[in-house]
């Protein structure tokens, strides 16, 4: 069999939560990742570039910034503050019309569709469209599974069927994160692949939304070839 | 000498009725027995992690489901020595499960996030077939911590 990097692309650390970082990345190491991202919400960072992480976890974390913007503006100008300066650039979704202008912007690294919340996740399939065109990873947040209970969690996994059925059809790439704010929040990857099949992911999938396409996002394989036709 | 053959025999006819009472090999169920590793804030009783599992199996899979997985807690044990020195434990456990429920099983434990109000999270270490070979598996991740501990102590 052969043996996976597995990547957790949504991990939050330190200024928004209690966890030193550090704690995160012994836990996660431990658990079997090759590498985590610990986005850092930018109302906290503030235009600056996240979270300092010491040298020598350079090629284990990787900074990111997830931004939650509340009018389309604010996030058009937010993603060109970022850009360049930090590795990963999340954007958790809310209305369709902010949807809608993240999904157009290639940009933007992953989009995180708001399942926790309770209003409606606006993401259809024209969206998902433009995702699987601006390269934009679509995530599939397992921490909304883990800390919701019946109702709520019958809701989430039906719309992450739903999401499911639409990346599939237009060949968007699926991320699955564990969204962590602490260390027991943190699972380890054949949890992550277990819990995906709770909303219809088969194990190859999963696997890949885990360990392949996390690590292009990183390294921006498949946005290089966009910069280059735009200059 | 009277006493031992009376001995021998007594257990003889004790070995037969064992064996006659035994369901045998081809009615017999499939187990799977899952080695986890928890880590919690606080310690955590054997009866709360039970409490929990069942808990998340029943609200997951409903009766049905759960009846199906044959979900059973063989051994948990606490680690009073938890490494890193800050108010984390650590614990070790087998869980018996039939061996076409593995992974409902293994989502049923990635869902637990809290026991009475103790934040938690279990990782699955490895599955075997045998409650001996599960408690290898346990046995390695308590010997790989003495380790970590000793190195810090030095």
């Amino acid at each position: 069999m052969p043996t996976f990097k597995f990547f957790d692309l949504n991990v939050h650390a330190y200024p928004e939560t209690e966890v030193p970082v550090e704690e995160l990345i012994r836990v996660a190491r431990r658990y079997g990742y090759a590498g985590i991202a610990i986005t850092s919400y930018d109302e906290v960072v503030k235009g600056k570039e996240g979270v300092q992480l010491p040298p020598s976890v350079a090629n284990f974390a990787f900074r990111g910034i997830e931004i939650r913007a509340k009018s389309v503006s604010e996030l058009k100008r937010r993603i060109r503050l970022y850009y360049g300066k930090v590795p990963l650039i999340v954007v958790r979704g809310g209305s369709k019309e902010l949807n809608e202008a993240a999904l157009k912007n290639p940009m933007v690294d992953v989009f995180a569709p708001p399942y926790g919340e309770h209003e409606k996740v606006g993401l259809t399939h024209v969206l998902v469209r433009y995702a699987a065109e601006n390269d934009v990873a679509i995530e599939f947040n397992l921490n909304a599974i883990i800390h919701s209970r019946r109702s709520d969690r019958a809701r989430i996994l039906g719309k992450m069927r739903e999401i499911l059925k639409f990346v599939r059809k237009y060949k968007a790439m699926p991320v699955i994160t564990s969204n962590a704010r602490s260390i027991y929040d943190l699972r380890a990857p054949r949890e992550m692949v277990a819990l995906a099949s709770l909303f219809g992911m088969q194990k190859e999938e999963a696997v890949h939304a885990l360990s392949d396409i996390p690590e292009g996002i990183l390294e921006k394989k498949w946005k290089k070839r966009r910069e280059v036709e735009i200059i | 000498m009277k006493m031992k053959r009376a001995k021998c025999k007594t257990q003889n006819k004790f070995c037969v009725l064992r064996f006659a009472l035994l369901l045998p090999p081809t009615l017999r169920e499939r187990r799977r027995y899952l080695a986890f590793e928890l880590i919690s804030e606080r310690e955590i009783d054997k009866r709360e992690l039970l409490k929990e599992i069942r808990d998340s199996i029943y609200s997951l899979y409903g009766d049905t489901g759960a009846s199906e997985s044959k979900m059973w807690l063989i051994e948990y044990s606490k680690n009073e020595d938890a490494d890193g020195g800050t108010d984390r434990c650590r614990g070790v456990g087998i869980l018996r499960c039939a061996h076409n429920k593995v992974e409902e099983v293994r989502a049923a434990l990635a869902c637990i996030h809290s026991a009475s109000g103790v934040r938690l999270g279990i990782r699955v270490i490895g599955i075997s077939g045998t409650i001996k070979g599960a408690s290898r598996l346990t046995a390695t991740v308590k010997n790989e911590k003495w380790k970590v501990q000793k190195s810090k102590m030095l």
